[in-house]
């Protein structure tokens, strides 16, 4: 018997088209998702073009001039948007090659490698805001670890207030965002380790290959797709960033850890420019976009 | 690609550590002290909770401790975490249930049910995956003005739900679709409601995929730090995240309070990580798979 469509030979589910039952079903989902994250979105980018407090019942249409405020003349809009760079490109380089790093590391033979796994992988599971928490208290200037340890190994002339000084705090919250980030690529890593054929890298091995070698020319190039995931959820991840600065340093000192989410925050929240802030946002939109097409059509296409 | 998990694939590369032993010795004594580094912050902060706050401003951060203080928990229990830990709990034994349920039923109807533009709908929900949650405030926050539901955990609830839509869907579809059709097709003849081919036939086939979304969903929930900050307001409505760093600025030179409190946070994730470790990471990269 062929079975073409199933719901027109009998049976209680004939009695509605298809399409009504499957309009059922994505009901729920969908108008949660719509109140919770299109119409804001949609939103966000009309606020932009305001200006507003966000109390008083009236709203002033300015067009693009809040996008012009903020590239003219909001210094800490600079500020941000060059920690956000600093951020990204940090953090598409370390922790993605620690993470590759510990991949490789524990994916050949070795002992208790289940252990050493869940031990690299323990921060991922922790939130960024706790592991921020913890940092903190590991940069305390004076009962913090770190000062500590430098004084025990001798090294008293390291000893820095790590998060206020302007010109090292931005790195001292990139390591603590760093110990958390590194587990993801390295799962993701392990993950494409798996799929390489172990043949193709018996057969190099027999052709002669060095480690190295086998790296660059075999590992490496099968690793592609993994790398751009991994590299795309960086990214986005980078652009967003917002709870670790937050709890570390809020953005101090005088602004000079700034990143764009936090500004956004501070903006809107504490200063009511409703209208910046959201043009901020869309902003933030924008550049994740660069990633974001190229991922979600990943994802969207079917093999 | 069923990726594997932490603990249970086969080496894809030949051993790293060297076949002969002392470069084996120094191999394992590399990694482990890096190992140890690498979850030093987690150690200092047992030891600093374990402290008196005599022993704590006399011996350093770095001592051990000279007695084990377990009172330093019942403390930070009292103070509020009781309230901070009762407010995640409710909320993520609530929320994470009901949303991988809502997101269940949709990606039922992105597989197995023939729709107009399936494949919009689908890519419609994942671009929730790359909206940076910043261009959703404000408006959330008039919304929930509107409805009076600021500083309210029914509000934060529905954001929730709306926030971890998109991941759950990708994941659920992406298992659904390894599940075959003709079970499907067989029950709608056998005279199945489309309800009960989901609910008795597919669900329950998606076993793996619900479990560690339930896993996944329950640690980020767990976890949520910028919603529950911009809104939450009154004490008794924190959740834990939000309530750590309120306990940061108001105990800020309590550190063994503050680590107490810190480390109550972190035990059930480590309790539900070392359990379901396998799960969890098959989920994660389950959503992966190209």
């Amino acid at each position: 018997m062929s079975v073409t469509s199933p719901t027109a030979q009998g049976g209680r589910a004939s009695l509605r088209p298809e399409w009504v039952v499957g309009a059922i079903f994505l009901a729920p989902a969908f108008l949660i998702y719509v109140t919770v994250i299109i119409y804001p979105m949609i939103h966000s980018a009309w606020l932009s073009l305001y200006e507003w407090d966000g109390i008083s019942p009236t709203k002033r249409f300015v067009g693009f001039d809040n996008y012009v405020t903020l590239w003219t003349s909001n210094r800490v809009f600079w500020i941000a948007l060059k920690n956000n760079a600093l951020w990204t490109a940090v953090a598409l380089v370390v922790p993605t090659a620690m993470g590759l790093g510990l991949a490789l590391l524990l994916n050949g033979k070795l002992a208790a490698r289940g252990f050493y796994r869940g031990l690299f992988y323990f921060p991922a599971i922790l939130s960024l805001s706790i592991c921020g928490l913890i940092w903190t208290w590991i940069y305390h200037p004076t009962l913090g670890f770190l000062n500590q340890f430098l004084g025990w190994i001798g090294l008293e002339g390291l000893q820095r207030a790590w998060l206020s000084e302007p010109s090292i705090a931005l790195f001292a919250v990139m390591v603590a965002a760093a110990w958390h980030n590194t587990g993801l690529p390295m799962l993701l890593y392990l993950a494409g380790l798996q799929t390489i054929p172990r043949e193709i890298l018996e057969a190099a091995e027999v052709d002669g290959a060095t480690k190295l070698q086998r790296f660059r020319y075999v590992i490496w190039p099968m690793l592609k797709d993994t790398t751009f995931v991994v590299l795309a959820i960086t990214f986005i991840n980078s652009l967003k960033v917002y709870d670790v600065v937050y709890v570390m340093t809020y953005g101090g000192p005088a602004n000079q850890t700034q990143v764009l989410g936090t500004w956004m925050y501070f903006l809107t929240y504490n200063f009511n420019r409703i209208g910046l802030g959201t043009a901020i946002a869309v902003v933030l939109l924008g550049l994740t976009l660069i990633f974001a097409i190229p991922y979600t059509r990943r994802l969207g296409a079917d093999k | 690609m069923s990726v594997a998990a932490l603990d249970r694939t086969r080496p894809a590369e030949a051993p790293y550590a060297g076949r002969t032993p002392i470069p084996r010795i120094a191999f394992y004594a590399g990694l482990s002290l890096f190992a140890l580094l690498w979850i030093a912050p987690v150690f200092i902060l047992v030891f600093t909770s374990l402290k008196t706050a005599h022993d704590f401003s006399h011996g350093g951060t770095f001592s051990l401790p000279k007695q084990f203080e377990w009172a330093n928990f019942t403390r930070a229990w009292d103070v509020g975490i009781r309230i901070y830990f009762m407010n995640s709990l409710v909320m993520t034994l609530v929320k994470v249930p009901v949303g991988v349920f809502i997101a269940a039923l949709a990606a039922f109807a992105l597989t197995f049910l023939r729709l107009p533009g399936e494949r919009w709908i689908f890519t419609f929900f994942i671009v929730g995956l790359v909206v940076p949650i910043q261009m959703t405030l404000v408006p959330l926050t008039l919304l929930l003005r509107s409805v009076d539901l600021i500083d309210s955990l029914y509000g934060l609830f529905w954001l929730y739900l709306g926030f971890g839509l998109p991941f759950a869907i990708l994941v659920m579809r992406g298992y659904m679709r390894s599940i075959p059709r003709e079970l499907v097709d067989a029950a709608l003849i056998d005279g199945c409601s489309w309800f009960s081919v989901f609910w008795r036939i597919v669900l329950p086939l998606s076993k793996p995929a619900v479990v560690s979304l339930l896993i996944f969903d329950g640690i980020s929930t767990w976890n949520e730090f910028i919603l529950a900050q911009i809104f939450l307001r009154q004490n008794t409505n924190r959740t834990l995240p939000l309530g750590l760093v309120n306990f940061q600025t108001e105990f800020s030179t309590a550190y063994e309070l503050l680590a107490a409190a810190q480390l109550i946070t972190i035990v059930p994730l480590v309790i539900v990580y070392l359990f379901f470790q396998r799960y969890f990471v098959d989920g994660l990269s389950g959503s992966l798979k190209s």
